[in-house]
Order: C-alpha cells, then structure tokens, then sequence
C-alpha cells in the first residue's frame, strides 16, 4: 500500500517551539506499519520534513514556497502525481489557525472520501481498507472503505514513534521549489488579541449555599422517584431489572446476551 | 486643613417649607442635597431578598440592585402554570441549527448550541433546527421551526448529510448555520464548509449577536469576527436556552440532494461499543457501584459482569483496598459521565454524590430509607443489598432460562 502523510508546522502547547503536531507523528507511525509512505509538507522552511524521518519515515518531500501561502494547491498537485492509497492528516493542526479545514479540502480537490478520527489502519484486501474511528465513550466506529482516501488520525491513535536522530540522517528529504501557479494567498485572519480564560461555565446556581450544593450533586435534578420500601428481595430485581431496561442501558429480556459471563 | 464652619441656623432657615403657618422643617431633603447619597438599610435588604422562600433569606452579593418589592408575595402558584409558547411568526432571517442528537436523544451539548442559536436570532430571527427524528424537547430547547430529515438517522453517511444541509442552506437562505465541534458535528460542518466554500468559524466559545470568539494558536490568542455564516460551537462554553419555551413548529423543506462524487465509498460501517468491563469510569455509560454496604465483592463482580456494567465503588471499599482506586467514584475519584448509575449500599455523602451528579438515571439499594443516595435516585430500593444481588442474578438466570 502506498500512503502519504501531510505534515505542517507546529508548536509545541506549552514551550511554543515549533514542533510536529502529535496527530501528525501518530499518523507517521500507522503510516509506516502499513507501507511505503512519504511525508509531504509546503512551507517555507524544511523543518517538519526533518522531524517526520526522525519519527519513521524514509522518505519526505518539501515543497519549498517563501511567505505563508496556502499549501492546498500544491499538496493537490503533488499527491495527484504520486496517486497514493491513502493520505493521513492530523486531525487540527496545532499551533496556528487549528480550523481542521486543509484535510478535508484536499480531499475535496482530490474527489475522494474523507474519514475523521481514525486510530488505526488495516488493508482489507481489493482496494479496500478498514479504519477504525474514535467515537465518544470509549466505542469504535468500523468502516471498510474504498481506497485512495483521506484519513484524519484521533489523539487516541497508538502514541507516536519516539524521534531518533540517526533515523532522520539516514532518510532523504526531496527538495522541489512548489509551482507558482498552485499557491494562493491565504484568507486574512480575524482579529487578534492574547486569550483571556473565562470562569467555567456553571449548572443554574441558586441564591443560596444549600441550593448551590444541590445543584452540584444533582439533587436539583432529582424528581419523580419511586421507593419501595421492604420489598421481597425477588420483586427488588424485578423492578430493578425493569428500570434498567426502561431507561435503555440493559437489552431486553430474551434479546441475546447482556455481558460477557451471559 | 480647614473646613468651612456650619452654621445651623441658616441650614435649618433653607430647610424650611413654605406656607405652613406653623413653621415647618424638611430635614430629608437637606440631607440629600449633600453630595454623598443617604443609605437605605431598608430599602436595600428588600432588593436583596430571595424570592419564594418561605423564611427570610437576603442575598447579600446582590448589592445595590433596584428593589423587587413586587416578589415579597410568594410567586409559586404563578410559576406551576405552563408557560406559553413563543411565536415568532415571520422571522426576518433564520439561524439554521444541526443537532448531532447521538441516539435521538438532545445532549447538553445540543442545548448549548440551540442557546447560541437563539443569541444569534434574538427577538426578530427564528431557529431552524434540521433533525433526524422529531422530539418534544426541541420546543424547549430553543428551536422555533424544525424539519426532519429524510435519511435514515443511525445510517453513517457524512456526506449525505453534508448534502442535504446545503440542500436546507438553498432553500431557507439562513445567516448562520450552527454545528457542535464534536466528533460527528465538527466533520459535518467541515464537509459543509468544503462544499458552499464558505470560510468556517470553527470552535467558537463566545456567542453573541454582535461577534464570535475562538481560541486559536495553541489558546495564546483569542480570534474575533462578526458572526459568520458557518459556526461551530465549543461544549461547555455557552449557556443553553432559558427562557419560555420555542414554538419547535414542523415545516417541510425541499431537501433533494445531487449526490456526486465521492459518494458510496463507504462500504459497510459497524458500530463496536466499548468493552464495559475495561472502559475507563469517566467514558462508561452504565456504572454499577458498591458502598459500604455491600460485603461479598465476589457477588457483586458477578453482577457487575451479568447486568454488563461497568464496575465502580465509593471511597471507603478503595481506601480499605477491597476496589481499585481507578475505580472510586466522586469528587476525589471520577466524575462520570454515564447515563444510568445503579448505587448498592452506598450511603451518598456530598463527595460521592459529586461524581454522579451528570448521572441522568440512578437506582439506589439500602437499608436506609433516609439515605441521602435514595432521596438522589429514581428507584430506590430499601432492601439488603447482600439479598438483592443474588436475587437480581437468579432473575436473569431465570429469563435466560425461559427463552426456548
Ligand atoms: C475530602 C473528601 C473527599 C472525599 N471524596 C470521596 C469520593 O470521591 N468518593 C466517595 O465515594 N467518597 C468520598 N469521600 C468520603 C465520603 O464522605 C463518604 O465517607 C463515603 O462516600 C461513604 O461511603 P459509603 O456510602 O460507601 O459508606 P457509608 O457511609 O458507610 O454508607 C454505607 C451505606 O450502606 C447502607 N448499608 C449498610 N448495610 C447495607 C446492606 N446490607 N444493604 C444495603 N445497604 C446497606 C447504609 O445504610 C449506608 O447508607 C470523601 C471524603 C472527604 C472528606
């Protein structure tokens, strides 16, 4: 399989080094399990090309530009050329304008699907592969889907490879002046002033100490129970059993198996 | 320093009202004119009086706020009728909001961006929400119209619901369109904005009529714009809808879709929920939890296992080291996030009951009718904990049985 991961100019959050994004290492790494994969990155300096053979990739390209311009165009123009199966991505970029837009306007510009939040990677055989997507709680969403695609990769993807020095000596950057007639300038950005924390959002606080408390334990929300006092230890689990059924968390009696021991 | 002297006399002389054949003196009024403004313990107390409590209560961070003598009258008969509907009837602009409602359900995240969504269309403007199934909660929630879609809701298929909210943008013309920067809102709203090529002011954490705010650059600077036609709302960041319940009235709107391109790359997609059993507490979305009450652990693992539930257990069974500190539940444990939260033998203290305030279902066993986790819960059961356990595994046992 042939892959492409896209590579941009990070910082770090806490230092403000420039560094590659984390999503972007974790992407070199599924990369590199499943085949042969470059890096690609458009920008003025070479440095994330650096960073991502030090992170397991052999091969990277930079298509040198001077100023910022939009790396679109050229990223189009280079991936068309070398037709992979897949390209990866970070899922935002870190450290800029972190909008989460470039992916999917390369895959719109490619004509190919795009699928979010991926932590891993499998070829299915046939032109098809099986991503697995990060969905909230901790579930997974498993698609098979038609290759070449676009794929975002989650921050719950395998940690990245640790970056080794002698691995980026030994791999070879290419270097290639990106063709004036694919850059564009970008859109300016909005006002900017240094970001001020604002207090936490807050449940309905009411006037007093004890209302406030009630709000935090949720007792505010609590209403409409049902207690049944001292009933047989029988009829319990079968309340029990209903309410848990009621409110959707436990399969319905006879619907197959509730847990791993059923 | 000197002041000037007063003279009394000519102070009470200026003081003195006209007409009056007595000689009278308006001594309030002098004191008025003074430059600073007399205080008015009275009055002030007033305006800082909780409404609708039955005892006096003054709240005394409410300083210097115009006095409600109106609310002294207890107010709750007034507050139990129901509210009438808002109508806007012919709204000037539309604010188009698409719900990520994960299971046909309106999350608080959903809320929140219904709350944006009536900050943006404020007294004249109405909200659209497109929607995969209808659900009484819209109305008050904030949505003024709705529509339902027609595609199947549980279907994965991003880009034809991408296209089918290009589809309503045709139709309806609104100013904003409003998406959740969650995992499936934020792809939708992406894919939108790839499609229209409308710029997309992705993560906004301030709403209001008049700008937009997002953190950028690693959170070392905030971004203002005025709002733009393609939002993405941050959770937690923007209050939800309070005010009198929306109309939600169901309109049809012309939603055929020219699918192109990419479409149908996806070949199947399957669901895989995580593993109870290992999910860490914050991400489980059923939690069965063991307290002081309970003394077979064993028992109560099997339970755990049978109802296929994620374990969890108050502070004392992990400070005695009979649970996993992983495990606790509560303030200086985890807060959940679950759905549904089964306590046994477990008493709820503030702290624990902290941790499960989210917690939207509770069912609570104890002996204690007065325990403050059965007066918290929506079934609480007074009975041992010890015999309800293995009541609740024979029952199941029992309906597996009886299955042919
Ligand atoms: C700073 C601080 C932080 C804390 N943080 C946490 C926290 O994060 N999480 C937490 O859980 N606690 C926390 N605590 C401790 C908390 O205050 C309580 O002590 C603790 O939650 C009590 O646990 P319990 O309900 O299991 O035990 P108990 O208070 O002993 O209650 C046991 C309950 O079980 C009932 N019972 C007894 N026998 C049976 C039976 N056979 N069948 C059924 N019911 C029975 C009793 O009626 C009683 O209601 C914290 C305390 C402090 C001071």
């Amino acid at each position: 399989m042939k892959l492409v991961v896209l590579l941009s100019v990070g910082r770090h959050p806490v230092s403000g080094k420039p560094a590659l994004p984390r999503t972007e290492a974790q992407a070199i790494r599924i990369a590199a399990e499943l085949g042969a994969s470059i890096g690609l990155h458009v920008g003025p300096d070479a440095f994330p090309a650096e960073a991502a053979l030090g992170h397991g990739l052999d091969r990277a390209v930079h298509l040198a530009c001077a100023g910022g311009p939009d790396p679109i165009g050229p990223l189009v123009a280079r991936i068309a050329t070398e037709a992979p199966d897949v390209v990866l991505a970070g899922r935002r970029g870190q450290g800029g304008e972190e909008t989460g837009l470039a992916p999917y306007a390369v895959a719109a510009r490619l004509g190919v699907p795009i699928v979010p939040d991926a932590v891993a990677i499998r070829p299915a055989g046939d032109g098809l592969v099986e991503v697995d997507q990060a969905l909230p709680k901790g579930a997974l969403r498993r698609l098979v889907v038609r290759t070449p695609l676009v794929v975002t990769v989650h921050p719950n993807a395998p940690a990245p490879l640790p970056y080794a020095f002698g691995k980026a000596r030994r791999g070879s950057i290419e270097r290639v002046d990106a063709a004036a007639a694919d850059l564009a300038a970008v859109a300016p950005a909005p006002e900017e002033r240094p970001y001020r924390k604002r207090p936490k959002m807050m449940r309905a606080a009411g006037g007093s100490a004890a209302d406030r408390l009630k709000a935090v334990t949720g007792e505010a929300t609590a209403g409409g129970a049902k207690i049944l006092d001292g009933p047989t230890p029988e009829d319990a689990a079968k309340e029990v059993l209903a309410f848990l059924r009621r409110v959707g968390v436990l399969a319905p009696a006879g619907a197959g198996a509730t847990g791993p021991t059923a | 320093m000197t002041r000037p002297r007063r003279d009394p006399r000519a102070e009470r002389a200026a003081a003195r009202t006209a007409g009056a054949e007595r000689p009278r003196y308006d001594l309030g009024a002098k004191a008025s004119a003074s430059r600073r403004p007399r205080r008015d313990p009275r009055t002030e107390a007033a305006s800082q009086r909780v409404p609708g409590a039955a005892r006096l209560r003054l709240d005394r961070s409410q300083f210097g706020v115009v006095p409600v003598l109106a609310a002294h009258a207890p107010e709750r008969p007034a507050e139990k009728a129901p509210p009438k509907p808002v109508i806007v009837e012919n709204p000037d602009f539309l604010v188009l909001v698409a719900p990520d409602m994960a299971g046909g359900r309106l999350g608080e995240h959903d809320r929140q961006l219904f709350g944006a969504a009536r900050e943006l269309a404020g007294k004249t403007g109405a909200t659209f929400a497109l929607v995969g199934a209808a659900s009484p909660d819209l109305g008050p929630a904030g949505a003024d119209r709705i529509a339902i879609a027609a595609r199947d809701p549980d279907a994965y298929d991003p880009d034809g619901r991408a296209a089918e909210i290009v589809a309503a943008m045709r139709a309806l013309d609104p100013r904003h369109v409003l998406f959740a920067e969650s995992a499936d809102g934020g792809d939708l709203a992406r894919r939108v904005a790839v499609l229209t090529g409308e710029p997309l002011f992705a993560d906004a954490e301030q709403v209001s009529a008049s700008a937009l705010g997002r953190p950028a650059r690693c959170r070392k600077v905030e971004q203002r714009s005025a709002p733009t036609r393609l939002v993405t709302v941050a959770a937690d960041c923007v209050a939800s809808y309070a005010g009198a319940p929306r109309e939600a009235r169901l309109e049809t709107v012309e939603l055929s879709t020219d699918r192109t391109g990419a479409a149908g790359a996806i070949v199947s997609a399957r669901l895989i929920p995580a593993d109870p059993a290992t999910v860490p507490l914050a991400l489980a979305d059923f939690v069965v939890s063991a307290g002081n009450g309970v003394t077979d652990l064993d028992l109560f693992a099997r339970v755990v296992a049978a109802l296929g539930a994620t374990p969890g257990a108050s502070r004392v069974l992990c400070d005695a080291g009979l649970m996993p500190r992983d495990r606790q539940v509560g303030a200086s444990g985890t807060v959940l996030g679950a759905t549904c939260y089964f306590a046994l033998g477990i008493a709820g203290a503030p702290q624990h009951l902290q941790g499960v305030a989210d917690c939207e279902h509770i069912v609570a066993v104890n002996t204690d009718l007065h325990a403050a986790m059965i007066a918290r819960a929506g079934l609480g059961i007074i009975q041992d904990a010890q015999l309800v356990m293995p009541a609740i595994l024979k029952e199941l046992e029992r309906e597996r049985g009886d299955r042919p």
